[in-house]
């Protein structure tokens, strides 16, 4: 089922009551979810992800706008009503319930003409478990389970009822590293398995890039961008974006833009047709330098961190924003990064602009 | 831990305690024990240096048909037996009520805690004068007054009924002082209970939410079992405070703890105690011993049973 | 995993109109259950005080009045002379206070030997002291009652102060509180050569404040509202406490006694209590949500 969010706001209420100021945590946000993808919404914490998603399930009220699911607007249903299935960040697992007893709780609140027998319940509950394969520790309680083994108890629960729309709210966020790494591609299956549109809300970019058909950036409140993974990445709307994505980071420097040419510091390091004279911000990806003995950009060589295939130059440059500059290149291109400087060379497409006010991109044709 | 040189030195700081404690709290256990077996002890009489022989007499004593023991067993097992489920369960019902309103709720819960910070023979005096009837004729079919309660009543179409007073009737005693008992015992019930529901993640109650759960099952399913252990606590004390029930009846009743002009006694286990106090120690303590026996076996049931109930 | 719910056959219109119907329906109810309860709660602490006000006259009227239609403050005058309220009063400040006062010291004494201080079968002490906490008070009563009649102490100030000095409770909770407070304090202290007595003042007892302030109005409240054991060990009037002249002074229960009167006087002993209540209220209710023992 497809989900439509129009014009979806929600305001909070200051907290301290005399200063009446309010807290817009989501503001003005418009979006289609096609049917039967999975959307990751990313963004810092308190850009309002979760809000969306409260809103979405039906637990938080929008102060404005519309949500559809399908050509249905539930705007005005509380969550009871919705059929949405929510996985909580901590899981939110009944203690005092087995696993099973837990997966079979949505079920037995089925009315009517839903209702399902006994038997029937019984076997959703373990189709769901051997989807999520736990399907042998469904008569053990929560606190005997792993972080891990938690979560998919929590997804069992939330498929069980075969709900119209799929909501995780940071679901990897409770894991170690390696069990993050597993759940997310089961995640993934489970999702193309089902074909169950989804929704996920998370801070970790490479989580939300590895796994999301669709990415949706948010900051404060407001949807910086909206689009596949590779897209978002390879053309960032605003120097947030930019930043946001990626690993390692983006390289971001001052820069000036004179008679269609980008210097950085003195040297002019790119030809940018069609940008008007004016300062900007310049973002490199780090795969975006090509070391070159006569390119135009020179840094301060201070380090060199080996990760098989590539390398990472770690540099400094004086008109960078960031720390260091770090650049990901071929190990064989660097065996001659032994000096006390670096010089390289820029792919243009790898290269953003942006407007120092606004920090808007500023786009200029790629020959 | 840091080795101290003078370990003496705690046993300096605890001396003003321990010294209070072996005589007012450790002899009393010895004692007690000693002469609840010594036959028709009297405490004047040992002073005077009678002696006494050692036997289980002041046990048949106590539970003779005519010392009024069992009158004060029955008494007792019946005020605990009616007002701890009732107390319970309307605390539970206020409790969970107040845990899902907004607006004036710290106001409520401040309201609901009003009877615990109060003196239960005063308040008990005053649930006296308010199911007092004033100048009843013998007859019990004219009065100047039939007091509050009854006024209420009487809006409603109920006859009055005779409380309290002359030849007031055993079970309409009962009544009122069950009424006392549990209006008495809210408070500190509900603030246990208000807490325990407070302390319950609200994600639960989020995610029945999502799944459609119907009111009355996220109370059966989801809160109760949560808030077992409070529950269990509150039912345990609510036990052995039912089981040691004085003031509050002395407070409507007075000393004699009955009603005037009737035959029924209203007396408690710890009023018998009490009673026998001044003159007959040894019956006394045997009381005593019977009272230890029967909480301390109540709250091992009900220990029992609510590890069996409650989870985790 | 197929055939969903589907929200079409629903009518949707409906659906959030019944919900927001019965979202008001159970507001309705919760707050009706609510106010009808709280009044029945409160009732009775207004009947104590119109009743007060009221002439004899007034209150005896076939027809209850639900406010005085004359103020009658003389019947507060007449409730001190008839229940001898003032020299009860003192009583029970001179014994609430100093027996307050020594509970503290010794409370604090044992918390902090038994919290910090290391010594042979600390714990096994504990534990005893622990255990004695099952046992009824009565069972300690008789005996206790026998000893100060021993002691000759029948109708004097310390048979009233001496016996309930030590609470084993409140030692237990001040350890509680003392245990929180990190080790490393009292070892820094101890480098730095402070004494054992002068940490406990120093760092212990400001630390543990709101406790103290929990067990000093438990306490106070505990001989404001003590009625069984004055009653016990005093003979003379004028040695009781506060809530025994109460009890005494109006046992006429044939009808015909001056309520009014005697709500004055259940006003009067009420009344510390609230004045307690209105501004310590959330001290108590944190010592009794970790109790569970009345007064």
């Amino acid at each position: 089922m497809k989900v439509v969010l129009q014009n979806l706001t929600k305001v909070f209420p200051s907290r301290n009551k005399k200063s009446g100021e309010e807290v817009v945590a989501v503001n003005d946000f418009t979006f289609e979810i096609p049917d039967g993808k999975l959307i990751g919404l990313l963004g810092p914490s308190g850009c309002g992800k979760s809000t969306t998603l409260y809103m979405i399930s039906g637990l938080q009220k929008p102060t404005g706008g519309q949500i559809f699911f399908g050509d249905d607007d539930v705007t005005e249903l509380s969550a009871e009503n919705r059929g949405v299935g929510l996985v909580f960040q901590n899981y939110a697992l009944y203690p005092h319930l087995t696993v099973k007893q837990n997966i079979l709780f949505p079920l037995q609140n089925l009315k009517g003409a839903d209702k399902l027998s006994k038997q029937e319940m019984l076997e959703r509950a373990f189709e769901a478990a051997k989807l999520v394969q736990i399907d042998n520790l469904m008569e053990r309680k929560p606190s005997e389970l792993s972080g891990g083994q938690q979560q998919r108890v929590a997804i069992a629960r939330a498929l069980v009822k075969m709900p119209k729309v799929l909501l995780l709210d940071e679901p990897l966020s409770n894991l170690d590293a390696r069990l993050r790494l597993q759940t997310r591609e089961e995640i993934r299956r489970i999702q193309k398995e089902t074909g169950i549109t989804t929704i996920f809300v998370t801070h970790d970019q490479e989580e939300a890039m590895s796994i999301s058909d669709m990415i949706v950036v948010m900051k404060l409140g407001v949807v910086q961008q909206i689009g596949a993974p590779q897209d978002v990445y390879d053309d960032p709307t605003n120097l947030f974006v930019a930043k946001f994505l990626g690993t390692p980071p983006i390289n971001v420097f001052e820069g000036e833009v004179k008679a269609e040419k980008l210097y950085i510091g003195a040297a002019a390091v790119l030809d940018v047709p069609g940008v008007q004279d004016q300062p900007v911000y310049v973002g490199i990806r780090p795969e975006g330098f090509i070391p070159n003995p006569e390119g135009p950009l020179t840094c301060n060589l201070s380090g060199v961190d080996v990760m098989g295939r590539d390398v990472s130059l770690v540099t400094t440059h004086e008109a960078s924003l960031n720390p260091v500059v770090r650049s990901i290149v071929d190990a064989d291109a660097a065996k001659n990064a032994n000096g006390i400087t670096v010089s390289y060379s820029l792919k243009p497409h790898k290269v953003f602009l942006f407007n120092k006010e606004t920090e808007e991109r500023v786009y200029f044709e790629v020959k | 831990m840091v080795e101290s040189k003078h370990k003496w030195k705690a046993w300096l700081y605890l001396a003003p305690a321990i010294v209070l404690l072996l005589i007012f709290t450790v002899w009393p256990i010895i004692n007690t024990l000693r002469i609840a077996f010594l036959d028709g002890y009297n405490m004047l009489g040992e002073v005077g240096g009678e002696t006494y022989s050692f036997g289980i007499k002041n046990f048949t004593d106590v539970l003779d048909e005519y010392s009024g023991f069992k009158e004060a067993l029955v008494n007792t097992l019946l005020l605990t037996v009616l007002t701890v489920p009732l107390s319970t369960f309307l605390a539970l019902l206020i409790a969970v009520c107040l845990n899902s309103i907004k607006p004036l709720q710290r106001f409520l819960q401040t309201v609901f805690f009003l009877p615990y910070v109060t003196n239960s023979i005063a308040i008990g005096m005053v649930f006296e004068a308010m199911f007092n009837i004033i100048g009843l004729s013998p007859d019990a079919v004219t009065a100047e007054s039939w007091g509050i309660i009854n006024n209420i009543l009487g809006l409603f179409g109920a006859d009055p009924v005779n409380w309290i007073n002359l030849n007031s009737s055993y079970w309409a005693n009962m009544t009122v002082m069950v009424i006392y008992i549990v209006w008495n015992a809210l408070p500190f019930k509900i603030l246990i209970l208000l807490g325990g529901l407070q302390s319950i993640n609200k994600q639960y109650y989020d995610a029945a939410k999502v799944d459609s759960t119907p009111r009355a099952r996220v109370f059966t399913k989801i809160t109760v079992p949560l808030l077992s252990p409070m529950l269990a606590y509150v039912v345990i004390t609510g036990f052995i405070g039912g089981f040691k029930e004085y003031s509050s009846i002395v407070g409507i009743f007075g000393d004699d703890m009955k009603a005037v002009g009737t035959d029924h006694s209203l007396n408690t286990m710890v009023g018998y105690i009490y009673d026998a106090l001044g003159s007959n120690e040894g019956r006394a303590s045997a009381a005593a011993l019977i009272l230890f026996v029967i909480i301390f076996v109540v709250t091992m049931i009900n220990l029992y049973v609510s590890k069996k109930k409650t989870h985790y | 995993m197929t055939n969903q719910v589907t929200l079409q056959e629903k009518n949707l219109q409906t659906v959030s109109a019944k919900q927001r119907v019965v979202k008001i329906i159970v507001q309705v109810l919760l707050y009706t259950f609510l106010g009808v309860m709280a009044l029945i709660i409160v009732f009775p602490f207004y009947w104590m005080i119109i009743s007060s006000l009221k002439s004899t006259v007034e209150y005896r009227l076939p027809v209850p009045t639900l406010f005085p239609r004359e103020i009658m403050w003389g019947n507060y005058v007449e409730a001190f002379s008839a229940a001898n309220l003032g020299r009860l009063f003192i009583n029970t400040v001179i014994v609430g206070v100093v027996s307050t006062l020594l509970s503290l010291v010794i409370t604090i004494l044992s918390a902090f030997a038994f919290a910090r201080l290391e010594f042979k079968g600390k714990n096994a002490l504990f534990a005893a002291l622990l255990a004695t906490m099952m046992i009824p008070g009565e069972l300690f009563t008789i005996t206790n009652y026998i000893t100060v009649n021993n002691f000759g102490w029948i109708d004097t100030y310390t048979v009233l102060i001496v016996p309930f000095l030590v609470s084993i409770f409140y030692i237990y909770l001040l350890r509680q509180n003392f245990m929180q407070i990190p080790n490393e304090l009292y070892l820094a202290a101890k480098v730095d050569g402070t004494g054992d007595f002068k940490y406990l003042c120093k760092v212990m007892i400001p630390l543990s404040l709101p406790t103290l302030i929990s067990i000093t109005i438990l306490k106070m409240m505990g001989a404001w509202n003590s009625y069984v054991w004055p009653r016990l060990v005093t003979k003379s009037e004028e040695m009781r406490l506060i809530t025994n002249g109460l009890r005494d002074a109006f046992t006429d229960m044939s009808g015909q006694a001056n309520i009014p009167v005697q709500m004055a006087a259940v006003a009067v002993v009420s009344f510390p209590l609230f004045l307690v209540f209105i501004f310590l209220r959330k001290y108590i209710m944190k010592g009794v949500s970790r109790s569970g023992i009345k007064g």
